[in-house]
């Protein structure tokens, strides 16, 4: 385990090293979550020009939940998209192998290759729109609810990332991936509001299969005095099922890459 | 290593088979491909319902390759060179047959073994486009957990071996392809690795680089005595590095020896090229006419003769004839291989004890 961590330290170091020399990027990345945080605001401004709360959320409660999807845009446009991209081109060009014939976890190596340093600025505005979103709401947020939305956070964080390598190692078999990415973006554009608001087909789907719920609504909701203990116990018990299940499936792309099943 | 209790009398032979880092017996790998005919039709049916052929890519190939030795595997294109290769270093299931090496079942990808062993593609890339090659070289050193003082002392021999101290520093997509494929080979040589394999590890570079490079695994495997399987489709390579070659074409086995006999068994002929002082001599009766080029003043001639038989031709020619020059050549190893795959060999297939 403590491999692993410092495996997975090196190459995050590297990265961010690496990342640090195209400056102009960080000065981009800046500009887009300006604009992209710009324009659902006003979007925001216009619906509660009709309606006061949405789904059960106050204004200042959606932007608790425009903060999160942010923030959790962020984390998977640096950590998440990057690695599994590579793992699709890995696939396509046959390079896959030299990451086989390492003395690693090849789960592990695939999942912490890439870094986006400058991607990381959507954490930092999704975190500051949380931020504004509860000095505005004033109502004291206690230590607990704190603690419930960083493992919220992280469970949310880990279940996109089953699901994109789930999805991802399908490229195993079919090799016509490209388009996923484009997939998942337009998915995940729905996180920007909370999943209650959606109909039970599509609210369901948005939890289980492409787990914006988990990612977006339940932290969120830990924020603003909505989430139990109980559904934080679920989305832990989600999450460990999930990654058992996305193991499973790596393995068996394993399997199928090397001809062992055949 | 049990080299050094070894009983006195024990003969080389017997000890280089015991101690063979790779033994490869019966190994097989069939591939079922689906087909269909060419056109809207066929692909329209081949929705519904799939044929499939299959495809021998290695079909019982045999060999042992005793530690230290370098061995050159050579065969045209969809041979199985490759395919063979990728079961040694654990990336491909045979279909049947047993492979070890260094005592492990590659395809069992055990630390212990992906440890000691390395890949190299020549046209498959394992740096980082983006970033400095040491970058990565770190990255491998986290990956085989090389300590740092070991670490920094081979990364250090091997970048003044392949000469790059200055590349390593600049991102790889800076670099020209010979550079990088340099940068690819001390990558992959960064935890002294006791076996390696490399497929193709100087295709499409200039004369230098392949020379460089060439220079650099033979030094390599001198120092540290690694197990060397190398396929390559420049001859220059092989000669320069190989003492023994494994021949293989449509996945079988089509000579095992030294490079040497090779060209003896397959090419019994020697090439006599001669320039006379005057042209017009037909020289028919020495050996088969090659070629033959008359100029105003002279005429060159190659003439192609029985082996044994070249120094008495030589002499008789010159007794013969006003030669000015003449050369006596082995066929390039180039046609060898042709004659090998053209055909049956002359005499029994070679294969080594």
């Amino acid at each position: 385990m403590a491999g692993r961590v410092s495996l997975a330290g090196t190459f995050l170091r590297v990265g961010a090293l690496n990342e640090l020399q195209y400056r102009v990027n960080f000065f981009l990345s800046l500009v887009q979550s300006v604009v992209a945080v710009g324009t659902a605001l006003v979007v925001l401004a216009l619906v509660f020009s009709h309606t006061d709360s949405l789904g059960g959320w106050s204004s200042d409660e959606l932007l608790v939940i425009m903060g999160v999807y942010v923030l959790m845009g962020g984390l998977i446009r640096s950590v998440i998209q990057p690695n599994m991209q590579q793992l699709m081109d890995d696939v396509q060009e046959g390079t896959l192998d030299y990451v086989l014939t390492k003395p690693a976890d090849a789960q592990l190596l695939v999942s912490v290759r890439r870094f986006g340093l400058w991607q990381t600025v959507d954490i930092v505005v999704g975190l500051l729109l949380v931020a504004v979103a509860l000095v505005r709401l004033d109502e004291p947020v206690s230590l607990w609810s704190v603690l419930a939305f960083v493992l919220a956070l992280v469970l949310g964080g880990l279940d996109i990332y089953c699901f994109w390598l789930i999805l991802t190692t399908s490229a195993f078999s079919v090799i016509r991936v490209d388009f996923l990415v484009e997939l998942f973006d337009g998915m995940y554009q729905a996180g920007r509001w909370p999943v209650t608001i959606y109909p039970g087909w599509l609210r369901i789907g948005f939890t289980f299969l492409v787990p914006l719920a988990f990612a977006v609504t339940v932290p969120a909701s830990a924020l603003t005095g909505r989430l139990s203990g109980w559904l934080l116990l679920g989305a832990v018990a989600f999450t460990v099922g999930l990654l058992t299940l996305t193991r499973w499936v790596w393995r068996q792309g394993l399997r199928r890459y090397s001809g062992a099943s055949a | 290593m049990s080299t050094a209790s070894a009983p006195a009398g024990v003969s080389v032979e017997v000890m280089a088979q015991r101690e063979a880092d790779i033994r490869v017996s019966d190994l097989r790998k069939t591939f079922k491909v689906p087909e269909r005919e060419a056109g809207l039709r066929a692909s329209m049916r081949s929705l519904v319902r799939r044929t499939h052929r299959e495809v021998h890519a290695v079909a019982g190939v045999c060999f042992q390759i005793p530690a230290g030795e370098v061995v050159g595997f050579l065969g045209p294109n969809g041979a199985g060179k490759t395919t063979t290769l990728k079961m040694l270093s654990g990336l491909l299931f045979p279909t049947s047959g047993d492979v070890s090496v260094l005592g492990h079942v590659p395809w069992r990808r055990e630390r212990d073994y992906l440890r000691r062993m390395t890949l190299v593609m020549g046209n498959r890339n394992q740096l980082q486009w983006d970033i400095p090659a040491l970058d990565s070289f770190e990255m491998n050193r986290a990956i085989y957990r090389i300590p740092y003082p070991d670490f920094r002392a081979t990364r250090d021999e091997i970048v003044e071996l392949l000469e790059i101290g200055d590349l390593v520093r600049k991102p790889v997509r800076t670099l020209s392809l010979g550079e990088r494929m340099k940068a690819e080979i001390a990558a992959a040589m960064l935890h002294r690795p006791q076996v390696l394999f490399l497929d193709e590890p100087t295709i499409g570079l200039d004369v230098t680089m392949q020379k460089r490079i060439r220079t650099f695994l033979g030094e390599y495997n001198r120092r540290y005595g690694a197990t060397v399987l190398l396929t390559s489709h420049y001859m220059a390579d092989v000669q320069a590095l190989c003492k023994r070659v494994i021949v293989i074409d449509e996945g079988s086995i089509l000579y095992d020896g030294s490079l040497r006999e090779l060209s003896t068994r397959y090419a019994p002929h020697q090439t006599i090229n001669v320039t006379l002082a005057d042209p017009g001599h037909d020289l028919g009766g020495f050996g088969e006419i090659l070629t033959a080029e008359d100029a105003s003043d002279s005429s060159r001639v190659s003439l192609k003769v029985p082996k044994e038989q070249t120094s008495a031709v030589a002499a008789r020619l010159l007794a013969a004839h006003d030669v000015t020059d003449l050369t006596i050549e082995d066929p390039p190893v180039e046609d060898v291989i042709e004659q090998v795959f053209s055909g049956p060999a002359p005499t029994s297939v070679g294969s080594r004890p």
